[in-house]
């Protein structure tokens, strides 16, 4: 075939390159490395050599740094982190070889625990920097703390509505989330949201925990009152400076995680590559290195868990070389240390979505203990939390690689019926929340709209003026999660009021502050502890198998083999 | 001693009264309590914050629950009511004949007169000739004032302009010759071409002259009598602006419309009458004092006053669990305001005020379940409940409490939905009325007279004193008296009209100043509070006349407003009727009324019995 | 790194996009003015220097011709200074503000970033602040400067509405950190604000 140009002469471009040009993922930025200012996700010249020196029970050295020369992280890794008894034995272990046992799945969970708590920050990364993405893969697979891995999931409102967060907590619940979190456009709104969260929670599944990310002392206070049951947005920084810019300290998040665990309320931190460059104070230091510090500050802190895998930094991280490398590495660091890890995977990432699940891959095949720390289970044009790398609109598609690839991903596939239900008896339950509490009225046609919607977009919209003083009176009033069970109980929701009690039940016997601790629908506790994680290499460990199996072999659109004109599930 | 407790159940109060009553009657009052009534008043739900109240005014009593006798509760029926706003006006500019707006920053001042020119045309105009230039979107304020300069050195007579974008002053400011520029034209793409126009920009802090005049339009385009009073229209639309634009085309002009909205029909027990919604308020009132008392009410189906109706009726079946064709509309209070609307027709987003009618109704339900409501709170608190005493009654036996308050006694109740009255005689009786419109109404009226759709904001105006911020640390009060802080402000506050609250200033985000805020809201209140004021005591005096009643007492959560009881004292001085805020028993102020008539009743009675 | 401003150079940024040329000329130390009706446009180490467009490549020459528009038409006098001791938006804001005779200022970064601030507030606070520089376009400079000379005449302008977009992570959050990095390496700790003449022109018009 003869081509002419009609305008003469060669065009300034290919048509291959116009249509790789309009490809999704050259919307995303990417950025060559700077090492001298931690442009660089984890493999540094300027990052320090690893070393320990112990004097009378002391570290007295750590990483090439005299102790008089250490910066506050530094002194409180050495201090609290490390377990001087056992560093300098396990830091003459030579790197390559701690990443053979981490591999290895011959080697105990047990007996890599002996080792790395007795490494430094420079340590732990010249330990991964041996390791490639399959190796992390591997090892994440043996040191998560929890046997059966779980998810997270937002539920919030563009809206701020409480009856659409109600609905789309029983939806989340029902799809298998065991822990659901909000947060609000408009602040004096929480105690409502807060209380919708809770509610629905229970009324899609019993035993799911809830949270509300506010401002500290106002989430400390609802965790309190029994009106949300754990806590996240505690966040640590790996640099002095960072630290200092929020007004904080390790011991000041140490504090205020001992007034949690006061209560029995489980809490964990959150930490992330790429939010000291991001400021301006990485020091030289390769993200990766600082995230490791923030890691060993909540262990020092005496904190079950860690939220970390770049979080609200994604973009940074993401834009260099094998950023998403260091991200995984953060996660298997974490669980190295023997903490519970929510492991990321919840803000906005990508515009091209081949990147969006190569992202999640390295998290979701190995299972961790919350494979997103916050996948979008509304929209993400209504997620508060700008967006998740997974929403309400990716369902499907994790249902289907779930199955494919015959991973738990810790969701299902649920039928209509059960959703529109679930849906819908957490928005009544929630009016008779409301009103036994006497706050603004929900009406039917609020429920109705909820059951059905799919984003605030289609919600009537609420007198706020009226629910802000409703909001008001929560918190001037006292009301307690007990109020919300006795209210459940004279609306008639006996059985959500009893799911709620059981959580509540929880802080007093503590059991949620076990490392990697949820509650199963039965409302017992499962954590590290009796439900640990016995990975072995073939054969051993978590596998989806019987019932669970089952499930996840429900999809959408599935052809009948029995009578290939019908579908089932 | 027997230890008694009154609870009143309001509609968002629920108020207690601890006292305990003697062999003899003798009353010696221990405490009392106040919290949001949970729940629609009258149901069950009440159980809650009635239980509630009980037990802080007893621990502030000191006493125990195991000590009280007798819970005292009045009979709550439920008094719901609905709102709405209908606009009956509207204002049409045809033939884009005039563009009349307040651009923040109009360009240079004085008159133009001349043809109206694209401004890529202006170089194709002959020397001499007058022309307006008409600079559409894209153009740049250089660009234009270039272009300008270059005609106007080719001898063109560019006498004014009207532009689209905020370039007005950059444009003069560039020019070499100042000429009057109308700028935020937004629709500027219809301004017709080729027509005689006229430009006028008054100096700053003046208005127009010429173009707000029928006299002065007629002399710039040379009008006859019968084209001026054609023209008498725009004149008067254009009164009190800084800037102006008018263009005389074929037969453009400015018109007022009414809109049907229909017809309302008021069933009274005196008979039926009807008054069309689109002649205002007045007529409405006057057709209902025909009538009342109000037996119910209907609109017209498929007008606006008929969808009206049925979204309040829809309301309030909703709310009380009611048929719709159960729900009986018992007073209407109807009140003219201005609704500020987009133009129709209008080049730059003009808005007018056009008239409009807000509707307060009101229902009074059936008694509500009271005596589930009563075996709830025995359960509850393991006492003896007592239903005892109209409310209106045992307002005025609170009320008269109230040191130096004497019989013949009225009581006003001014609550968020409605406006109760009572009167007292000193023989016994009481006469009491309730009646639609209060603090929600007033709320509606100043969220759309100034626009404002925010009725957080307008609750907020309606609340508290307005200042504004003149630096971070004073404000100068609407009473022009500066008042001084040791903290600077929120920054947000800044610049900003704001409302002086308890948890400190608050900006109100709105283009109005402070006097018109200060202005809608009084107007607000004097249309609602003191026209229904007045209304409850005619409905209540002997003989209509409010000059027989001697003494008003203001009760409830208004009479804590800071200008309401001063406004209503000021209204019934006319009628040499003494009005005040209650304080009853000398210390609890216009609250705890109806708690403490219900002591004082079982007092009286228990006395009587022995 | 090597590139500093020094307090003698004269930077310019080459024809842009929209054709104007913007040469900003140091006019030695700025001083604190009385006139009630001006606004100080605050400009940060690197704007119109090392760097000459923003974040999402608008030419400065135009963001501050905009942002001069603004004042302008609201009929109040600007001056602009440049804040070499910071790279931090609400110091340069502020740095400005306390030089400014109606004690309000704009304070702006390279990439787009823009503040609104007042003398009198705390350095931290500020009166509008436009802090997702990928979304500012021209319109939105002229909107600041309007706004901020409304502020001068003690007006209370509604606030420029704020945009967002929780896509504009994944594509600027890197970039964005990069170009605060360079900008903080062009700080001169201790120097002192610097008053510029500002000459925007553009070819073939008079």
């Amino acid at each position: 075939m003869h081509m002419t140009n009609p305008a003469g002469g060669l065009p300034s471009r290919s048509k291959r390159t116009e249509v790789l040009e309009k490809r999704p993922v050259n919307l995303d930025g990417f950025v060559e490395e700077w090492p001298e200012v931690g442009m660089v996700a984890m493999d540094s010249p300027y990052d320090p050599e690893p070393g320990v020196r112990v004097e009378n029970g002391v570290i007295v050295e750590m990483d090439g740094r005299r102790r008089a020369d250490f910066d506050f992280l530094d002194q409180f890794i050495a201090d609290h982190a490390i377990d001087v008894a056992v560093t300098e034995r396990a830091m003459a272990i030579p790197a390559a070889e701690i990443a053979h046992m981490l591999v290895d799945p011959r080697v105990p969970r047990e007996e890599v625990l002996a080792v790395s708590r007795g490494l430094t920050p420079a340590k732990l990364l010249e330990v991964v920097k041996t390791m490639n993405v399959v190796e992390m893969m591997m090892a994440l697979q043996k040191m998560r703390a929890r046997r059966t891995p779980a998810n997270q999931a937002h539920s919030t409102s563009a809206q701020d509505n409480p009856i659409q967060v109600a609905a789309e907590a029983a939806e989340a619940a029902l799809r298998g989330f065991r822990e659901l979190e909000t947060t609000l456009g408009v602040v004096r709104y929480a105690p409502l949201v807060a209380i919708a969260l809770q509610v629905g929670a229970q009324a899609g599944k019993p035993g799911v925990l809830t949270q509300c990310a506010l401002e500290e002392a106002t989430e400390l206070e609802l965790g309190m009152r029994g009106i949300t049951a754990y806590a996240e947005t505690i966040s640590v920084y790996g640099t002095e400076p960072v630290f200092c810019d929020g007004d904080d300290t390790p011991w000041s998040k140490a504090f205020l995680a001992s007034a949690y665990a006061s209560r029995g309320i489980k809490m964990r931190f959150t930490s992330g590559t790429g939010s000291e460059v991001q400021m301006g104070y990485a020091e030289s230091r390769s993200m990766l290195y600082l995230e490791i510090r923030c890691i060993l500050v909540t262990k020092g802190a005496g904190v079950q868990g860690l939220q970390n895998g770049s979080i609200s930094c994604i973009g940074v991280p993401g834009a260099v070389p094998a950023g998403i490398r260091a991200v995984l590495a953060e996660n298997l660091i974490a669980s190295t240390v023997d903490l519970e890890c929510a492991s990321g995977n919840d803000q906005s990432f990508s515009h091209s979505d081949l990147r969006r699940a190569a992202r999640l891959l390295p998290q979701l095949l190995p299972g961790t203990d919350f494979i997103c720390s916050g996948y979008s289970a509304v929209p993400n044009y209504d997620n508060m939390f700008a967006g998740s790398n997974l929403d309400a609109e990716d369902y499907d598609d994790w249902n289907v690689i779930q199955r494919d690839l015959q991973v738990d991903g810790a969701l299902r596939h649920v039928p209509e019926a059960e959703i529109l239900a679930a849906r819908n008896r957490a928005a009544r339950a929630l009016q008779a929340v409301f009103a036994h509490l006497g706050l603004p009225p929900i009406t039917e046609e609020e429920i109705d709209a909820a059951t059905y919607a799919h984003g605030s977009n289609e919600l009537p919209l609420r007198d706020v003026l009226e629910d802000l003083k409703g909001a008001q009176r929560v918190m001037d009033g006292g009301v307690t999660g007990l109020d919300i069970v006795k209210a459940l109980h004279a609306g008639g929701f006996e059985d959500i009021a009893e799911s709620l009690l059981g959580v509540l039940k929880q802080r007093v016997s503590g059991d949620l502050l076990h490392t990697s601790a949820i509650l199963t629908p039965e409302l017992t506790t499962l954590s590290a502890i009796n439900d640990a994680n016995d990975y072995a290499g073939p054969g051993t460990g978590y596998r989806p198998s019987g019932d669970r199996w089952e499930e996840m072999k429900a999809l959408r659109h599935v052809v009948s083999a029995r009578d290939p004109e019908r579908e089932v599930g | 001693m027997t230890l008694v407790a009154g609870v009143d159940i309001g509609n968002s109060t629920t108020e207690a009264c601890v006292a305990e009553i003697g062999q003899d009657g003798d009353i010696r009052y221990l405490a009392a309590a106040l919290a949001p009534t949970t729940g629609v008043k009258g149901t069950t739900d009440n159980v809650k914050g009635v239980a509630e109240v009980v037990r802080e005014a007893l621990a502030r009593a000191g006493r125990d629950q195991a000590d009280l006798r007798t819970v005292l509760i009045n009979e709550a029926t439920p008094v719901i009511s609905g709102l709405a706003m209908e606009t009956i006006t509207e204002t049409i500019i045809t033939e884009s004949t005039m563009i009349g707006h307040n651009p923040d920053t109009p360009g240079g001042a004085g008159l133009g007169v001349g043809v109206t020119v694209a401004f890529g045309d202006l170089l194709r105009r002959s020397p001499g000739e007058e022309v307006i230039c008409v600079a559409g979107a894209g153009l740049d304020f250089e660009e234009v004032a270039a272009g300008i300069n270059r005609a106007a050195a080719r001898g063109v007579r560019v006498t004014g302009a009207i532009v689209r974008s905020d370039d007005a002053t950059l444009i003069v400011n560039r020019l070499r010759e100042p000429i009057p520029v109308v700028d935020e034209v937004t629709l500027v793409e219809r301004v017709p071409l080729g027509m005689r126009a006229a430009v006028e920009v008054a100096p700053p802090g003046h208005t127009i002259r010429t173009l707000s005049d029928s006299y002065g339009i007629a002399g710039v385009f040379d009008l006859d009598a019968e084209q001026t009073r054609m023209i008498a229209p725009v004149a008067r639309a254009l009164v009190g602006n800084r800037s102006a634009v008018v263009v005389r085309t074929p037969s453009g002009e400015v018109t007022g419309r009414r809109i049907p909205a229909g017809e309302l029909t008021l069933i009274g027990e005196r008979g039926k009458a009807t008054a069309e919604v689109g002649s205002g308020a007045e007529e409405i009132m006057r057709a209902l004092r025909r009538v009342e008392p109000l037996l119910d009410a209907a609109g017209e189906p498929g007008t606006h006053v008929g969808g009206m109706l049925a979204r309040v009726r829809g309301t309030m079946s909703e709310l009380t669990a009611t048929p719709l064709d159960g729900v009986r509309i018992q007073d209407v209070l109807a009140v003219d305001t201005f609704v500020p609307q987009r133009v129709r027709g209008g080049l730059a987003g003009e808005f007018a005020l056009e008239n409009a009618v807000g509707l307060a109704a009101m229902v009074r339900t059936s008694r509500g379940p009271m005596e589930l409501l009563a075996a709830g709170l025995r359960d509850t608190l393991g006492a003896e409940v007592l239903i005892g005493g109209v409310e209106a009654e045992m307002a005025v036996l609170g009320a008269l409490t109230t040191p130096g308050a004497g019989t013949p006694v009225a009581v006003l109740d001014l609550g968020g939905g409605s406006t109760d009255g009572a009167l007292a005689t000193g023989d016994g009786t009481v006469e009491s009325v309730h009646l639609a419109g209060a603090g929600d109404l007033v709320t509606s009226l100043i969220d759309s007279e100034l626009g404002l759709e925010d009725r957080e904001a307008a609750e907020e105006i309606k609340k508290h004193p307005l200042a504004k911020a003149e630096s971070f640390f004073h404000v100068r009060m609407e009473d022009g008296t500066a008042r001084f802080f040791e903290d600077p402000l929120p920054a947000e506050a800044f610049a900003r009209v704001v409302v002086l609250t308890d948890a400190g200033p608050r900006p109100i985000h709105t283009r109005h100043g402070m006097e018109k805020i200060r202005r809608v809201r009084r107007a607000a209140k004097r249309r609602v509070f003191v026209a229904n004021a007045l209304r409850a005591l005619a409905r209540v005096a002997p003989g209509g006349d409010i000059r027989r009643i001697g003494f008003v007492v203001v009760l409830g959560g208004s009479a804590l407003d800071f200008e309401i009881p001063e406004m209503i004292a000021a209204a019934v001085a006319e009628y040499g009727v003494v009005s005040g805020t209650g304080n009853v028993r000398g210390r609890e102020g216009p609250r705890n009324a109806v708690a403490t008539g219900l002591v004082v009743r079982h007092a009286m009675s228990a006395h009587a019995l022995r | 790194m090597s590139h500093t401003a020094s307090a003698a150079t004269v930077s310019a940024g080459g024809p842009a996009a929209g054709g104007y040329t913007l040469r900003l000329t140091d006019k030695g130390p700025a001083q604190a003015r009385h006139r009630a009706d001006e606004v100080v446009i605050g400009v940060s180490p690197a704007f119109g220097g090392l760097f000459t467009k923003t974040i999402v490549g608008i030419p400065h020459a135009e963001v501050l011709r905009e942002l001069l528009a603004g004042v302008e038409e609201q009929g109040v006098h600007a001056r602009v200074v440049r804040v070499p001791a910071s790279s931090d938006l609400a110091v340069i804001a502020h740095t400005a503000a306390k030089l400014s005779g109606s004690g309000i200022a704009v304070g702006i970064l390279s990439r787009g970033t823009t503040m609104i601030h007042q003398k009198d507030l705390v350095r931290l606070s500020n009166l509008e602040l436009f802090p997702q520089a990928p979304l500012l376009d021209l319109e939105t400079f002229r909107l600041v400067g309007h706004n901020a000379a409304r502020y001068a005449k003690g007006e209370s302008p509604q606030p420029v509405a704020s945009r967002n977009d929780y896509m504009a992570r994944p594509r600027w959050q890197a970039k964005a950190a990069l170009l605060h990095i360079k900008e903080t390496q062009l700080v001169r700790p201790g120097a002192v604000p610097v008053e510029l003449e500002v000459s925007i022109t553009r070819a073939g018009l008079d």
